[in-house]
């Protein structure tokens, strides 16, 4: 059985719906970022990496997963989230590395081919090990973001607005947090991973 | 305040190009000063820097048309000169506006002839 997302939570997606805002530009990012204990089972997707290879989701069973939704070339908060994410990476242990998958999945596929997502990911300097930067068909990506309650709006060529929302996804599929914001706290990130890593 | 100047780059530039927009407290290196850099730099050098992107800065070259492209080197090197900021640009743009909404052709009886193209 899904527990759906309570109201708090839908709340403050749709404040964040639209990072641009005004609200966005006078608070600073990390007051409002957001952290949510959850429990949504996340469906099985299959997606192309920045490599061109075929991504199945399912093939992370077993895995912690650590999901941001972010495009290439937002010029809002999607640079903070990343750069969290690069620091979660660098951050886990040899250990740690094996058992948790990063991924970034785009919410912006129009721009974001697999040669786009391979210089983001060059420029963060994302090692390739244990996180894939994703983009597929819109309706693929639709369902994706769906799932993991993503609200995504297209404003013009290379500017979309959407919940700036990285996940972390626990061994048997489950989410099970959420931050709702541009810079999940790195340290809060890495104890999470840590407490799901431990679960068994 | 120009469009794509508040779309791409405000957040992190800021309003004067001085490296103090509203998310440039929660980068790991600040935005520099277009005063400081721009002006050390070649047009080439800096269209490069739009498209390509450097560090957490996007590469907008996917994004954006050739023309776009310009535009945003052209409000670079604008706000770069000291004393100059955003609202220096609104006024020039609304001269420039103005001055190619006149009808020329009508005030002065014939129209500039067509830019010669280099064989």
């Amino acid at each position: 059985m899904r527990v759906r997302l309570g109201w708090q939570v839908w709340a403050v997606v749709l404040l964040m719906n639209s990072p641009s805002s005004a609200l966005a530009a006078t608070l600073a990012p990390q007051s409002f970022t957001q952290r949510r204990a959850v429990k949504l089972a996340i469906d099985d997707f299959t997606l192309t990496d920045q490599s061109g290879n075929t991504f199945q989701f399912n093939q992370l069973s077993g895995k912690v997963v650590l999901v941001g939704f972010a495009y290439t070339t937002c010029p809002d908060v999607c640079p903070l989230l990343t750069a969290a994410l690069r620091q979660v990476q660098s951050n886990l242990t040899a250990a740690e590395r094996k058992g948790v998958q990063l991924l970034t999945v785009t919410t912006d596929p129009e721009i974001d081919a697999p040669k786009v997502l391979a210089g983001y990911a060059k420029r963060y300097g994302a090692e390739l090990d244990n996180w894939r930067f994703l983009t597929g068909d819109e309706k693929k990506l639709r369902a994706v973001w769906k799932n993991f309650g993503v609200g995504v709006k297209r404003k013009g060529r290379g500017l979309v607005d959407h919940t700036p929302l990285t996940a972390i996804v626990d061994r048997r599929g489950f989410l099970r947090v959420a931050y709702i914001g541009p810079t999940p706290g790195v340290r809060l990130v890495l104890d999470d991973l840590r407490w799901l890593l431990a679960e068994r | 305040m120009d469009a794509l100047y508040a779309q791409r780059c405000f957040n992190c530039h800021g309003a004067n190009g001085h490296g103090d927009g509203p998310l440039a407290v929660s980068l790991a290196v600040l935005p520099p000063d277009f005063r400081d850099t721009v002006q050390r730099k070649s047009n080439p050098q800096i269209k490069r820097l739009i498209s390509d992107g450097n560090g957490v800065m996007p590469a907008f070259a996917p994004a954006l048309s050739q023309s776009e492209l310009n535009d945003m080197l052209q409000m670079v090197r604008f706000l770069s000169r000291e004393g100059r900021d955003i609202s220096w640009w609104e006024n020039f743009d609304t001269l420039v506006a103005a001055h190619c909404s006149i009808p020329w052709e009508a005030v002065l009886g014939y129209d500039e002839p067509a830019e010669e193209k280099k064989p």
